[in-house]
């Protein structure tokens, strides 16, 4: 309404709902009469100088004036003796008519401003959801699985007492021991691997793609990295791949007909299943 | 000489000033209200160029000059040996809405007086005339909330370089800092300044610099604006009054117009600069933000008047409408903006 007006309070304007304000001058002092005063301190950022409360204040006027104006007006809604005050943010349209804009609590001289009901209810789900799902991200810590055990919860490797704020992201860094496979489970898969390589021959279009003579080794693929080799026994498949031809590098096209895959592979200690561990 | 006479009939007194005698009367030719002022002989010395400085100044300038915001001299007649000129009637003058306590001069109001003051003034300028006596007296307001600026009777051309000029002029509280250094060679900064003072006073609804003397006029100034020094206005210690003042500071002017928007104080600020050459001039002034900014300007009509106005208003409800009928295509215009 008032020129100016949202240029003022850049702070404020940006979410005053975040906002308190005080002069510790005056807090031993105030009492409902000089309250206003108070409020209207330049500092405030909760006051805009251009209301009509300052308009009749500078032009030394009596302040019963208000009521015949229209415009921005700041009023004394509510005082509870000793501390507490609600001052109202008013749009006068006549003076029987206002709007109510906002309204400010101070309590025990600090002044903030009360948040309407959509930014009570915003916030409130807001941190209800964030919690929620924090507790699920922290629930799924504890949830473990085993191929050979199922799904279990693990409290074991937490250390002490769990902390809400920080514990979610924290525990993914300090991965915690996980048990060793079974050397079972180990020669099975290889097993499975070794067959399923064979059937479908890794692609070696990439290969050709990209450089001459250039060796792809990739070892140790019988889990998905996550787990730490506990000992030599797991590098016990290699496959290698590289180009038969090394002449044919000159060519641009056809490489891959000249190209063979070797698969090698290096078993050891073929060794019948064992009995299924018992569950801890 | 019989004819002008009987063409306007008395109606009220209105008042008496140094060099007139002031009434209303009703033009019978044309049924309009008049303003009536019979110019007084005065002093051997006052009329020793036939009739009143004063007077003929006004006479002289005023005949050339037309602008809905200056007054208008609609006659002169003489009759024995006196002058009289006959004006547009005004029913108010700003000095009369300032002191006024039942009214709230809201920002949309003071924008309009402002508009109102600086076109009058930027028509004048632009004719190479100073008024050299601008204060809320001089500006008067009728009941359609018009503004016309006053009392020519100071008002003189400026622009040639040769000529001096007297540096008593303008009511000293509205007095800039040059004319009280005693400069004699001025321009339309001096009006300029008493802009400055007379916005500074619809705000605070006091005088702004309300000085006892010439020499607590300018320590009033110093006080606010803050001693200048020979960087600020370059030249000062050359003019003929010149005396050193206390080195005050400079204050904060939105400390002074607390409700003021930014917008606002920038216009203070430069219609009250210390330095001359640094303050706008009209055309400047009606450029700045301030103007096109929100809040709009009030309308005539919504402009408030002081209370015995208002009861004439009421009172004669059918006379107001004439002349808001007689204003033709100024009322319309307005209306077209709602």
């Amino acid at each position: 309404m008032m020129p100016g007006r949202i240029g003022h309070l850049p702070i404020a304007s940006e979410n005053p709902l975040g906002l308190s304000w005080h002069d510790s001058a005056w807090i031993p002092s105030l009492n409902p009469s000089n309250i206003m005063d108070y409020f209207s301190e330049r500092s405030n950022p909760f006051f805009d100088r251009t209301c009509n409360n300052e308009v009749v204040k500078m032009q030394r006027l009596s302040m019963d004036q208000l009521q015949n104006m229209t415009g921005l007006e700041y009023i004394l809604l509510h005082v509870q003796e000793p501390i507490l005050y609600v001052i109202r943010k008013q749009h006068r349209q006549s003076p029987m008519q206002t709007i109510p804009l906002a309204d400010y609590y101070i309590i025990a001289g600090i002044v903030y401003q009360a948040p309407d009901l959509a930014s009570v209810l915003n916030s409130r789900i807001l941190s209800a959801v964030h919690h929620l799902q924090c507790s699920f991200e922290e629930t799924m810590t504890y949830s473990k699985y085993h191929p050979s055990k199922g799904y279990w919860w693990d409290h074991k490797n937490k250390t002490g007492p769990f902390n809400v704020g920080q514990s979610a992201p924290k525990e993914v860094s300090s991965a915690p021991k996980e048990e060793p496979s079974t050397l079972f489970q180990r020669q099975r898969v290889d097993m499975l691997l070794a067959e399923l390589v064979r059937q479908f021959p890794l692609p070696v279009t990439q290969t050709a793609a990209n450089q001459n003579g250039v060796t792809v080794k990739t070892e140790n693929t019988n889990d998905k990295g996550s787990e730490k080799p506990q000992d030599g026994s797991l590098n016990n498949i290699t496959i290698k791949q590289e180009p038969m031809d090394p002449m044919g590098s000159d060519m641009t096209n056809g490489m891959q007909g000249h190209m063979e895959i070797k698969t090698e592979i290096k078993q050891e200690n073929m060794k019948p299943p064992p009995e299924k561990k018992p569950r801890t | 000489m019989e004819e002008p006479i009987s063409r306007y009939e008395k109606i009220d007194f209105l008042g008496e000033g140094q060099f007139a005698t002031v009434y209303k009367a009703r033009d019978v030719k044309t049924d309009k209200i008049v303003a009536v002022k019979k110019i007084k002989i005065g002093s051997r010395l006052e009329a020793q160029d036939g009739i009143n400085r004063t007077a003929l100044r006004e006479i002289k300038l005023l005949q050339e000059l037309q602008h809905i915001n200056l007054i208008g001299l609609l006659d002169v007649f003489g009759q024995k040996s006196n002058v009289s000129l006959v004006f547009d009637f005004m029913d108010t003058d700003l000095e009369i809405v300032i002191k006024d306590s039942s009214i709230v001069l809201t920002p949309a109001n003071v924008k309009s007086y402002m508009i109102m003051t600086l076109k009058g003034l930027e028509y004048l300028h632009q004719n190479w005339i100073l008024h050299r006596d601008l204060k809320p007296n001089n500006l008067l307001i009728n009941r359609e909330g018009i503004l016309k600026i006053g009392d020519f009777g100071l008002a003189k051309a400026f622009g040639s370089p040769s000529r001096i000029n007297t540096h008593q002029v303008v009511t000293r509280w509205y007095r800039s800092p040059e004319l009280l250094f005693g400069a004699r060679q001025y321009g339309t900064g001096v009006d300029m300044w008493a802009v400055g003072c007379i916005l500074a006073e619809l705000l605070l609804r006091v005088p702004f610099l309300p000085g006892e003397s010439d020499l607590d006029q300018l320590s009033r100034i110093f006080q606010v604006f803050g001693t200048p020094t020979e960087e600020i206005w370059p030249g000062m210690k050359t003019l003929t009054d010149y005396v050193q003042y206390k080195q005050f500071p400079a204050q904060q002017l939105r400390h002074i117009f607390s409700a003021a928007a930014d917008d606002l104080i920038q216009l203070l600020e430069s219609l009250l600069a210390l330095y001359p050459p640094r303050r706008c001039d009209c055309t400047q002034a009606l450029m700045m933000p301030y103007f096109s900014n929100k809040p709009a300007p009030s309308l005539g009509p919504k402009l408030p008047m002081p209370s015995n106005v208002t009861k004439i208003e009421v009172e004669k409800p059918s006379l107001k409408r004439k002349l808001l009928d007689n204003i033709d295509g100024g009322s319309l215009a307005k209306r077209l903006q709602f």
